[in-house]
């Protein structure tokens, strides 16, 4: 039997897919009327739980109760009858189609055109959301096409579908991954917001901050087991972290100081035009040396992209020149540059790291499958690629389904980086490009590559470092320089800056800056 | 000539554009659809196949009405569009190679079976049933009108019956909900999925509408500019129809202009080598100008186009 005093109640529930326990024993309960959060990290099992309770999967083992009563729940159909609604981490939206029609459809209002003939009530419809949305404050205009519109108000698009379906528990799946700060900040709002009007919100999570934020209780995942669950203002975020990842969680990186060495790249004066014709990059000089951490700080969107790409090879530069330990490689190819020592990650992996298709031993050679270690006379040698990845896997601890022959795409996020980095580390290059390297990735996965970084550059490789985090930049870098609208105005050792000024100069209001 | 340019540029073109009406419903559901040439064929091989024998059981003395030998070329086509939906969607077959195995086994199928039955029943070799052309009809006061009273001059039936099934299936693709489950289901299916709709139902009603419109274009040129059944009838209209499609972006009043296009293009042709005394052998040159046109107008104007973005895809409830 329920227990009536939850709406939710999840018991024993265990799930397995081929060569992993995906939950394992897992019982949460969840009172009307809260907020819950679920904390774990990629692959501790959290979307899997929740992705049961919408009917997506069906558990092997355990039971669920909704509102104390034993259910069965087969499809997302039949969760949503039961008032169960999600916001899923990948929006399912109808691009071409307007606010309205994306809420309405599979129920649509309908009217009879000559009194027989059956229609869709388009304008019904736009009355009707035009109210919840006022109701609930979210703000969308019904008669606008999606593809229009950006991320954070298809969200809300998502979360008035929930409500026209008169859904009780919302979940969120990782809701503030895609969001801006300010977003994130209404979205909160929103939710709280949802809470006080009397509904049930779970929401999966691995950012701390926001748990903290507006979470009553919190279950804490990992690998698939449930650790504990935390009245939220009674726990601290340390501790949390702790929970979630296991072990105890430092937040600052351990470090000595760096021991530059010979200059191993130069940037003269480089300027580089993206595919709009517009000067991204102006006229930037920098040097980066063996043994030091550069690292690029500013805002999105300030010529980031285009400076790695030119450096990398993936774009051309329109004028200047990009100098690897002292030789131009301007005119070089993207393999040339490989050859030459570059190693780059790229902050989209999914279309610039991965070969998402493939399987994870070949992504792993996607750079040197072509060198006599392995393949022989063009034939490739399948023996040393296995071999290779399995040296990696091992090495860099990247956790996946069937380890070598693991098909990329179903991957989580943390192990598909874990895996670029491998990839580009094992290079073993002068230099280092990581660009965004911890963008999307959890606490745990977070500081391995931090220390990865340090590591490599310990070894001796010169690392450039560009990252929208100024946490990052802070923690990692021993020289920092400030891009915004596509110069480099302030370059110093991160000593001698505070993260103020480097804010100011993001912000380009610094000393010397243009705004 | 006008007269005849448009005359005939209408009646060659609305057939087509229902066979494009039909790929529009298939494909805006997410299902390539490059059977349009085998269902508009099986589909007239089914009315024509009832004509004849109808004809056969009275002697002659009677002949099938025409509603009922489209009936029956549609119910053909919407059953051998079945084959598609069974390939493309229960077995998650690639859909272009489908199409093409459609369109293939209804060339020879056809064939055979016409020769076999003409053998049978008439004991006479022939791959052809032969049928009286359709009847044609003027519309008094409208047709005096200067050159547009061409539209309403020597026009058949099916004409009017083609614009009236473009109209009812634009109200049923725009205005009702199936229509709006299609078109979702052919842009995002899995956000179909998550809104309760049946994205495998509605795909294959989409295919087996397609195949019965289709036939009806199919049965239309039988009555027309062939005047029977035969294999000649896969002259490659449906394939034009696609082009028609793709080029008026998967919309139907723009298809209709694309087809219209077509239409006079050949007709024109035809008329230009009548007026300068072209010996007869030019025929097959000036029957190429159309798709001549179509090459033509999608290398300027296919890179504006945007195809239903789920267009092609199998779709997997598992994938996420």
């Amino acid at each position: 039997m329920g227990d009536p005093g939850f709406i939710v109640e999840m018991k024993h529930i265990t799930k397995c897919f081929p060569g992993i326990v995906a939950n394992d024993d897992v019982s949460i309960s969840i009172k009307k009327g809260e907020i819950f959060a679920l904390l774990g990290e990629n692959g501790a099992g959290k979307s899997t739980i929740m992705s049961v309770l919408f009917g997506m999967y069906e558990p092997d083992e355990g039971e669920i109760f909704i509102r104390g009563e034993k259910v069965n729940i087969t499809s997302p159909r039949h969760a949503t009858k039961l008032g169960i609604g999600m916001v899923h981490q990948h929006f399912k939206l109808v691009s071409n189609y307007t606010v309205a029609e994306n809420i309405i459809l599979g129920s649509e209002p309908q009217n009879k055109l000559f009194g027989f003939i059956p229609r869709v009530n388009i304008k019904k419809a736009n009355e009707d959301i035009a109210a919840l949305s006022k109701r609930y404050g979210l703000k969308v205009d019904p008669e606008s096409v999606i593809s229009d519109l950006n991320v954070s108000t298809q969200q809300r698009v998502e979360i008035l579908k929930m409500l026209y379906r008169d859904a009780e528990i919302l979940i969120f799946d990782e809701p503030t991954a895609v969001l801006t700060p300010q977003e994130i900040e209404y979205l909160l709002e929103i939710i709280r917001g949802l809470r006080d009007g009397g509904k049930t919100v779970i929401i999966i999570t691995h950012k701390l901050e926001e748990i903290k934020a507006i979470a009553d209780r919190c279950a804490i995942l990992n690998r698939g087991r449930l650790i504990d669950i935390k009245d939220v203002k009674d726990t601290s975020t340390a501790e949390m972290a702790r929970l979630m990842v296991g072990h105890e969680v430092s937040f600052s990186v351990d470090k000595t100081g760096a021991v530059p060495g010979d200059t191993v790249l130069k940037v003269e004066n480089l300027t580089v035009r993206n595919d709009n014709g517009y000067e991204a990059v102006k006229d930037v000089s920098f040097e980066v040396h063996s043994g030091e951490i550069f690292a690029i700080a500013g805002v999105s969107g300030n010529g980031q992209n285009e400076l790695a790409d030119a450096i990398a090879g993936l774009a051309r530069n329109t004028s200047g020149k990009v100098l690897l330990c002292g030789r131009d490689i301007s005119g070089l190819s993207i393999r040339q540059r490989i050859e030459e020592g570059i190693a780059y990650i790229p902050e989209d992996r999914h279309n610039l790291g991965l070969v998402l298709g493939f399987t994870l031993k070949d992504n792993l050679v996607l750079k040197n499958y072509y060198k006599p270690d392995f393949s022989d006379k063009g034939v490739l040698n399948e023996k040393s690629i296995s071999d290779n990845g399995i040296r990696l896997i091992d090495e860099y601890d990247i956790r996946s389904s069937k380890g070598n022959q693991t098909i990329v795409s179903s991957m989580s996020g943390g192990n598909q980086q874990k895996a670029i980095v491998a990839r580009e580390i094992d290079l073993n290059g002068k230099l280092i490009i990581f660009m965004q390297p911890t963008r999307g990735l959890d606490v745990g996965a977070i500081s391995n590559i931090h220390k990865q970084i340090v590591a490599e550059r310990d070894r001796g490789a010169a690392v450039l470092l560009i990252s929208l985090e100024l946490d990052e930049v802070m923690n990692l870098a021993d020289t920092i320089g400030v891009i915004f609208d596509g110069r480099i105005d302030r370059i110093a050792k991160a000593s001698e800056l505070s993260v103020n000024e480097v804010g100011e100069y993001m912000a380009g209001v610094g000393k010397g800056g243009t705004g | 000539m006008t007269d005849t340019i448009i005359i005939d540029g209408l009646a060659f073109a609305l057939p087509m554009f229902v066979m494009s009406v039909g790929g529009i419903f298939s494909e805006k559901s997410g299902i390539t659809n490059l059977a349009l040439e085998g269902l508009q064929g099986f589909g007239a091989f089914c009315g024509s196949l009832a004509a004849v024998l109808f004809a056969y059981g009275f002697a002659g003395s009677s002949r099938m009405p025409y509603y009922l030998s489209y009936l029956i070329a549609f119910a053909g086509g919407m059953l051998y569009a079945m084959l598609h939906v069974l390939l493309c969607i229960k077995f998650k077959a690639n859909q272009i190679i489908s199409g093409v195995v459609v369109n293939i086994l209804a060339v020879a199928l056809t064939t055979f079976l016409t020769k076999r039955i003409n053998e049978a029943l008439f004991s006479e070799k022939s791959n052809k049933f032969v049928l009286e052309t359709s009847m044609r009809f003027t519309v008094p006061g409208l047709s005096r009108i200067p050159v547009l009273g061409a539209v309403f001059t020597n026009v058949y039936p099916f004409e009017v019956l083609i614009i009236v099934i473009a109209v009812i299936t634009w109200y049923v693709m725009y205005k009702t909900p199936y229509g709006m489950h299609l078109r979702a289901c052919g842009d995002n299916p899995h956000s179909a999925d998550a809104a309760g709709i049946d994205v495998n139902r509605v795909r294959a009603i989409a295919v087996i509408l397609s195949g019965g419109l289709s036939a009806i274009g199919g049965m239309s040129y039988a009555y027309s500019i062939s005047a029977s059944f035969s294999p000649d009838i896969y002259l490659g209209f449906g394939y034009l129809a696609i082009a028609a499609l793709i080029f008026g972006n998967w919309s139907i009043l723009p298809t209709l202009g694309a087809c219209l296009l077509f239409g006079f293009a050949r007709s024109a042709g035809q008329a230009l080598i009548q007026r300068l005394g072209m010996p007869s052998t030019y025929n097959d040159l000036v029957r190429i100008l159309p798709y001549v046109l179509t090459l033509f107008l999608l290398i300027f104007f296919s890179k504006n186009n945007r195809s239903p973005r789920a267009l092609g895809e199998i779709y997997d409830k598992g994938k996420r």
